[in-house]
């Protein structure tokens, strides 16, 4: 009877206005929040150069330096400057091998004969964009691994063999030719089983375990001091201006595309978050907008309030259609939203898997939808009864005052 | 219950308005359990104020009111089960049946089955109109509806505001029937305001405000 009578009190247009809202809010606040949690790992694999922020800066070399070749390495101080710069959070040098090194095959079946001269450089581990399980050098085994640039063998697949008329060769053919490498300095030499282990995509260098390196300049080294021509530079914020002016106003070489697209990633966080703050906007406008509409009918209707605490209705009987109704409301529309949210996820992943190499993450939509009932609930349910109390408290004090 | 009323006064009228009452600024009223009070004013001079001071619903007064000898009670939750009132107001609910405006009440404590309440209904001559809203009925019919609601709940004391004004004869007749009959089953006491005589219960006393 009570219901019958409260349910003529609500004003239907604004229950559906708020309905309506909350239902696109919720939705695009589960959507956005998900989707970055699903990308996140996708962002930081393509941002992260070297697995974290960083960047192979040389000098650039200018007709002047290519006569006076120490001109191109970077001298303490300057690699000390570096350091000091606000935007930068960590720098490693590029080893580089300060004795003589010769690969060759001997002529088989299989492989054609060849001699050439090399070069090693080594960089520490954690900046590697290759994965390999034989990157480990073990002094005991006389086996070096390798890793060179993937475009030497572009270079040497659609360069090389096609105009020699060679057989082209897959990443994994090379993989499994075993060659020998004759390190010699410090009149010793010493001869090494070695093997193309990965291909970088981010390093224009042969790079061999810094171990191995830091061990092979010491044996065969012709000791003088261990020049840096190239480092790799870890940003604390890739998007932060001043990296690319100090470095134009160096004449320091930067690869730009890499920043370029940390910016990019930069920016597309920053969208997210913005259509984030729109949807919590629509919400805070929703919850609102309900609000304001609830004072309206308990304002309307307050004669009928009063009239029903008149007869012996308290105000926690008189609340509970306002807030079973806003309840339920809310609960069916944000469970509404939580499955939009899931079909858009869905769709969204698919779309995502087509295109890249990506693995589910954990689906918080739901968790996250019911955290936004619990919170809404509880805010309305407060509101409500607080309101309505309000209206009949006044009498209710002074008469405790008897 | 008894209900003791001591050197009661709205606060919103003063004192020359009420000089000569039996009750306002008296040191002691007392309304006893089973019995049976008419309050008789003009217009004017504050009988649905009283009736609302003991009710609880009107708070703006001085001095004390006891119930059982206690100042400190929750007259809120006499509304359910000690003290029933018919409003001058009426205080119905207009978009509800008659049916429904008893049900309303009656629902608070399910003091009367719907048979019961029909029966009412059909002694106040209202059967016809029984689903009938509110809102259509004539200020009497609204009157009857409203006295034979207060009777759905166990009460101790029945405030009447001026219960019969737009009645005629025959349904006071009717009413007061009804009325006695509770009283008499609910072992309870009438407290009704009046502009003048009132002939229609054994008033055990009569009191001029």
């Amino acid at each position: 009877m009570l219901f019958k009578l409260q349910k003529k009190t609500l004003i239907i247009s604004q229950i559906i206005g708020y309905a309506f809202t909350l239902l696109i809010g919720a939705t695009i606040i589960l959507v956005t929040s998900q989707f970055y949690f699903d990308i996140k790992p996708l962002l930081s694999q393509e941002t992260d150069l070297f697995k974290t922020k960083a960047v192979v800066v040389s000098k650039n070399i200018t007709v002047f330096k290519s006569i006076n070749k120490e001109k191109i390495y970077f001298t303490d101080e300057e690699i000390k400057e570096l350091e000091n710069q606000p935007f930068i959070k960590n720098i490693s040098k590029f080893n580089n091998a300060s004795f003589k090194i010769k690969a060759y095959t001997k002529e088989s079946e299989k492989v054609p004969g060849f001699y050439t001269d090399l070069f090693f450089e080594s960089i520490p581990q954690k900046y590697l964009d290759v994965e390999t399980e034989e990157w480990d050098w073990d002094p005991s085994l006389d086996f070096i691994p390798i890793i060179i640039p993937e475009n030497y063998l572009k270079l040497y697949n659609f360069g090389f063999a096609q105009s020699q008329g060679l057989p082209v060769l897959s990443k994994n053919t090379i993989s499994l030719i075993e060659f020998n490498i004759k390190v010699s300095g410090n009149n010793q030499i010493k001869r090494y089983r070695s093997k193309i282990v990965g291909f970088s995509n981010k390093v224009n260098s042969i790079l061999v375990p810094e171990d191995f390196l830091l061990w092979a300049n010491k044996e065969f080294g012709r000791g003088d001091k261990n020049k840096t021509s190239r480092v790799l530079i870890e940003f604390k914020n890739p998007s932060d201006k001043a990296i690319l002016k100090y470095f134009n106003e160096n004449n320091y070489s930067i690869s730009k595309d890499k920043l370029e697209f940390s910016k990019l990633v930069f920016f597309f966080k920053l969208a997210l978050l913005f259509v984030f703050f729109i949807a919590l906007v629509i919400i805070i406008l929703s919850i609102s907008f309900i609000i304001i509409s609830l004072n309206l009918i308990i304002q309307k209707n307050k004669e009928l309030i009063l009239n029903l605490y008149n007869i012996g209705y308290n105000h926690n009987r008189i609340a509970k259609f306002y807030q079973i109704f806003i309840s339920s409301t809310t609960v069916l529309l944000i469970i509404i939203a939580i499955f939009i949210s899931n079909f858009t996820r869905n769709y969204y992943i698919e779309k995502i898997v087509d295109l890249l190499d990506f693995t589910s993450k954990s689906n918080y939509i739901l968790i996250s939808g019911m955290s936004l009932i619990v919170i809404l609930i509880f805010a309305y349910n407060l509101f409500i009864i607080n309101y309505i109390k309000k209206i009949v408290q006044p009498r209710e004090e002074k008469i405790s005052k008897l | 219950m008894t209900i003791r009323l001591n050197n009661i006064k709205p606060s919103y009228m003063s004192e020359s308005e009420i000089s000569e009452s039996d009750i306002y600024l008296q040191e002691s009223v007392l309304f006893e359990k089973g019995r049976k009070y008419l309050i008789r004013a003009n217009s004017g001079h504050g009988k649905s104020s009283l009736l609302n001071i003991i009710y609880g619903s009107n708070a703006n007064f001085d001095g004390n009111i006891n119930y059982d000898g206690s100042s400190n009670h929750n007259t809120f939750s006499f509304r359910e089960s000690k003290i029933s009132y018919v409003f001058q107001d009426l205080k119905l609910f207009p978009d509800l049946t008659i049916f429904e405006n008893i049900q309303l009440k009656n629902g608070l404590t399910n003091n009367k089955s719907v048979e019961e309440i029909d029966h009412l209904i059909d002694q106040v001559l209202l059967s016809h109109k029984r689903d009938n809203l509110v809102r259509n009925l004539s200020l009497g019919q609204k009157q009857r509806v409203a006295i034979i609601r207060a009777l759905c709940q166990p009460f101790e004391f029945l405030l009447m505001d001026e219960p019969f004004s737009h009645l005629d004869e025959k349904n006071c007749g009717i009413i007061s029937n009804i009325v006695s009959q509770e009283l008499e089953k609910q072992n309870a006491s009438l407290i009704m305001t009046s502009l003048g005589d009132s002939s229609y219960f054994d008033y055990d006393k009569i009191l001029n405000l």
